[in-house]
């Protein structure tokens, strides 16, 4: 048997005493409202000690003109009452009820009008009617004609009809506990003391609690935070720059030619704005022209300072950290950046325009292509992915270069980045004497991968349902 | 990237081993297996290695990888005694010529068809889309010796590849399919580039379309080749990788004479590396005689010089090349990525979050206090989000970009809160109340900076609340600011404030007005706030 409620307790109490009532009766009689003597009692009924029955009852109600009249009486018996012996018509017209009481007084034929004089007949009286609209009865001839008249009206209600049933009246008789249960508890009851004697109301720990959705970051904002964290951990150096990047340190500082592809209007968004070139350009231009003072051969032809002073929304954060670089040549530097990037894409479920994108460097006296590996292989493995390995690949701005991948169980490997260490083309004209490793990673690939989303653009477009129900810590199994 | 199609036949004979052992050890020497089919493989390679984009290229390097065949690829190369006039006037226009004859070839469907998609990739990764250099290939046999590159007249007509109608050099520009792809390279110039035979028949119209006079089938048994274009060592290459593939296919190269000089020669060049020098950049450690055993096997000449150095023979095909740290990089392949010892740097550092992510993740705690949900929208919009809807005048300093994508995507945001209004929308059909929040980076002039902005909506949301929010917010970052009745536009008459730091305003804040909301579609009434982040104390200046 299921806990009894208090309510239900007290309502099985008084319907002990009553057998079968309406619920407005038992509402009365318990202080509560009818709504929730039914609610109680469709319990009790789940519980098999009271039955809710339905029983359907023709009520006449007052029009809103019926609510009036209840109060003044009818228009024909006010005017009844006003008539006195010399009463002209004029004066009745002056009664706001003559235009309806005098027209039912002539039809019942009460009142005779004589010249200008008005007289009741003899034995005049509208009581049947009055007691009609006081006590109205179904076949009634007068009520009939109130509701005709707009004054009264039928309407059917439904009323519930409870009932205890024998088990019921077992328990009962068995004996209930109906001292009060205690809702809210109160600064009162706690100061006063009364909360010992206090019976706390029982809540019904099966259902399910009201949904409650707390202020978080972005699950996305928690991957790169995550990112930061650990590099921070590594002893990095947190870099932060603008979105619009003169060319000359998006490309030409990198040694990216200037008839690269990828400088091209199709692959990057151009800004109608130039910036002037930092002073010492000239050293740029001269590795691209024919390699300055190293061994290199330059890519030749003509370098353009037009286009090295045309800003462009970055394409990597590669622009701030090498301005970071050109600006710190003491070793070592250990920095890395996390911020948006740009590529002029036809946006789709797996590219967009912007994407983040998370770059370190390290120089120093000593590194080399190996520290490179080790930094990588470091940083994935406290990402969660245990196996990584390297496979040589191609960057414009590094050499020797290389692709990061890690091993995903059920997907097998993923590319995660690229690598390498900086060209002398790109270190030799910042004044940059020592090896430089360089990496970067897409941030969006691991967040698509973790979240399990299929389409990108959810990160930037989310649902807020997405967002409320991605939790805040994550099952990771793998790295994902 | 370049995808080679690769087929086993051909490429088992040529590296003279079994695929499988080719396909597991190709990724190795830096590529990407696309696809394996049943009589073929689909490999990726990269654009610094066009020397790869043809089988007889991705063989050559194999045999060496796998041990096979190793040190430098020796072609010898004859002179034809056929020779090249190149008109002056071309110098403004096309002036760069590199040709070559080969013979003996023999062409079957697939293997034309491997020649043209070397020519296509060499087009793509060293031609920069033909404007850098273009390439001809010719039946030599239908035309006359010696030949002439000039600079015609535009009118000048002749039956252009696939066309069986003579059409003018301009009707090609117009007409004929490559002539509309590429006319952006020449349409510009008074004189067109031609190449010519000694009896005036046309062979090809650079950049654009050969004639049809040239066309090379399967009875093709000599070649002319032609590359014309705007940078010397650029053409040289691709001449190069052309002539020693046809060479690994079995063809003889010849030289003509151009200028005066013979060309191709198909020779290395030559440079001395050290040792210690590489050894220090790949972090192994390495001696002359090891050194050159790696490089041989990716196919340099290479032999000890001296206790520290390599002479090092560089293929004519290898266009990559620039500097020394270029054949470190070989070494470090030919040594095995998987081989290096892979130990983080020694050095003692610390690191160090800049201010601006740190305050960027204050702001976002006093947020998510507030029970505020974070957004990441994106950065670029359009104006009609920014201003139009928001009843704005356009914000000074916005950035348009200059060739957009949508017309979705046309500036940089300078404010935050007409996106936050956006997601809204968007999410018009979730649970209220929705509070959203977001802290990034906006755009003026050419400056980027961080704002932070949050909505509410409910039915309940008014003033007051965006108030209390705003206030909480800017508490928690110890931004001391007064409140001035604001005249935002986007905001209710009289339920709007200006958030003041010394004097300068830094945000706003109050209940969005009603034709705001109704631009943005939305129901129910918005709190909402944005600040610039520079109000925080101590924000460094970017």
């Amino acid at each position: 048997m299921a806990e009894l409620t208090q309510n239900e307790k007290r309502l099985l109490a008084t319907l002990e005493s009553e057998k079968k009532a309406d619920a407005p009766h038992l509402a009365g009689l318990m202080g509560a409202t009818p709504e929730a003597v039914v609610q109680w009692a469709h319990l009790l009924e789940d519980k098999g000690l009271a039955t809710v029955g339905r029983i359907v009852v023709k009520e006449f109600v007052y029009t809103d003109e019926g609510k009036t009249y209840a109060n003044t009486g009818l228009p024909e018996t006010q005017l009844l009452r006003f008539i006195l012996p010399g009463t002209t018509l004029a004066d009745l017209q002056k009664h706001e009820a003559f235009r309806i009481g005098f027209g039912q007084l002539r039809k019942k034929g009460l009142v005779k009008v004589e010249g200008t004089s008005v007289t009741k007949m003899p034995g005049a009286s509208t009581d049947a009617d009055e007691s009609a609209l006081r006590n109205p009865a179904a076949g009634d001839a007068k009520t009939k004609e109130l509701i005709k008249r707009g004054i009264l009206e039928e309407c059917e209600t439904v009323r519930n009809a409870i009932a205890i049933t024998p088990e019921g009246i077992t328990i009962v008789k068995k004996g209930l506990d109906l001292r009060e249960e205690t809702g809210t508890l109160t600064r009162e009851q706690i100061i006063s003391g009364e909360w010992k004697n206090l019976t706390f109301r029982k809540y019904d720990v099966s259902k399910l609690p009201k949904k409650a959705y707390p202020g978080k970051i972005h699950p996305y904002q928690r991957i790169i935070a995550e990112m930061r964290e650990i590099l921070l951990e590594m002893g990095f150096e947190e870099l932060y720059g603008g979105i619009v990047q003169q060319s000359f340190w998006n490309f030409d500082a990198l040694f990216q030619p200037q008839d690269h592809p990828a400088r091209e209007m199709q692959d990057t968004f151009y800004l109608n704005e130039t910036l002037p070139l930092p002073e010492g350009y000239e050293k740029v231009k001269a590795m691209h022209i024919s390699g300055g003072e190293t061994s290199s051969t330059g890519w030749g032809g003509a370098w353009r300072e037009e286009k090295a002073e045309q800003c462009v929304l970055r394409t990597h954060t590669t622009s701030v950290s090498i301005q970071h670089l050109a600006q710190n040549l003491k070793p070592p530097v250990k920095a890395f950046c996390v911020g948006r990037v740009y590529r002029r894409e036809t946006i789709d479920t797996t590219h967009l325009a912007e994407f983040e994108q998370l770059e370190g460097i390290v120089m120093d006296e000593n590194v080399t292509f190996g520290n490179l590996l080790g930094i990588l292989r470091e940083f994935y493995n406290r990402m969660g992915f245990e196996s990584v390995r390297f496979k040589p690949s191609f960057y414009p701005y590094t050499e020797p270069s290389l692709d990061a991948e890690v091993y995903v169980e059920g997907i097998g490997w993923i590319e995660m980045g690229g690598a390498g260490v900086f060209r002398e083309e790109v270190t030799a004209p910042l004044g940059v004497t020592y090896p430089v490793l360089a990496w970067g990673l897409g941030v969006s690939r691991i967040a698509m991968l973790r979240l399990g989303l299929k389409d990108l653009r959810l990160l930037h477009k989310s649902d807020v349902a997405f967002l409320r129900e991605t939790p805040s810590l994550r099952n990771t199994k793998g790295g994902l | 990237m370049a995808v080679i199609t690769l087929p086993y036949k051909y490429l088992e004979r040529l590296t003279r081993t079994d695929r499988k052992t080719i396909l597991d050890k190709v990724p190795l020497i830096g590529s990407d297996v696309e696809r394996v089919e049943e009589d073929h493989a689909d490999v990726e390679f990269f654009p610094d290695r066009p020397d790869l984009f043809s089988p007889e290229g991705v063989a050559r390097a194999m045999r060496g990888y796998l041990g096979i065949e190793i040190g430098l690829p020796v072609y010898s190369v004859k002179p034809s005694g056929i020779k090249f006039t190149i008109d002056p006037q071309l110098a403004n226009i096309r002036p760069v010529l590199g040709a070559a004859v080969i013979r003996g070839v023999s062409f079957d469907d697939e293997s034309i068809q491997s020649i043209m998609s070397l020519q296509e990739s060499l087009h793509w990764a060293v031609g920069r889309g033909r404007s850098k250099v273009a390439i001809g290939i010719h039946d030599m046999d239908t035309v006359k010796p010696p030949f002439h590159y000039i600079a015609s007249r535009r009118s000048r007509g002749f039956i252009p590849l696939d066309f069986s109608e003579k059409m003018t050099m301009e009707e090609i520009l117009e007409k004929h399919p490559k002539g509309r792809d590429y006319a952006k390279i020449v349409k510009d110039f008074p004189l067109f580039p031609l190449i010519v035979d000694d009896d005036d028949h046309v062979l090809s119209f650079p950049p654009i379309i050969n004639g049809e006079r040239t066309r090379v089938t399967i009875d093709t048994k000599n070649i002319l080749l032609d590359t014309t274009g705007t940078d010397k060592r650029a053409v040289g290459v691709a001449v190069n990788i052309i002539c020693t593939a046809m060479a690994e296919a079995g063809a003889s190269i010849e030289s003509v004479e151009i200028g005066g000089i013979q060309t191709p020669t198909l020779a290395p060049a030559e440079r001395i590396i050290s040792v210690t020098e590489c050894s220090r950049i790949l972090g192994v450690s390495l001696t002359p005689v090891s050194m050159a055993g790696y490089l041989q096997r990716m196919r340099f000449g290479a032999e000890p010089a001296g206790a520290d150095n390599v002479k090092v023979q560089v293929p004519c095909y290898r266009a990559d090349i620039m500097h020394d740290w270029d054949i470190f990089e070989d070494v470090a392949i030919a040594y095995g990525y998987d081989k290096l010892e892979s130990l983080p740097p020694k050095t003692y550092t610390v690191g160090k979050p800049h201010p601006v992510q740190v305050n960027a993740a204050l702001a976002r705690e006093a947020f998510t206090g507030l029970g505020y949900l974070e957004v990441m929208p994106f950065t670029l919009t359009n104006e009609d989000v920014l201003y139009r809807r928001m009843q704005r005048e356009q914000t000074k300093g916005l950035l348009h970009i200059m060739h957009p994508i949508s017309i979705e995507n046309t500036v940089v945001r300078t404010e935050l809160l007409p996106l936050l209004l956006e997601f809204l929308t968007l999410n018009r059909h979730r649970e209220l109340p929705q509070r959203l929040f977001t802290v990034g980076d906006v755009v003026l002039d050419c400056r980027t900076h961080q704002q932070a902005a949050g909505v509410s909506t409910h039915p309940d949301a008014d003033f007051s609340e965006a108030y209390a929010s705003a206030d909480a917010v800017l508490h928690e970052l110890s931004i001391d600011y007064t409140v001035k009745e604001s005249a935002d536009p986007a905001f209710i008459d009289g339920r709007r404030g200006d958030i003041i730091v010394a004097g300068k305003k830094v945000g706003v804040f109050g209940e969005i007005h009603p034709a705001v909301l109704v631009a943005f579609e939305l129901e129910h009434s918005v709190a909402a706030f944005e600040f610039d982040l520079r109000a925080v104390p101590g924000y460094p200046a970017i």
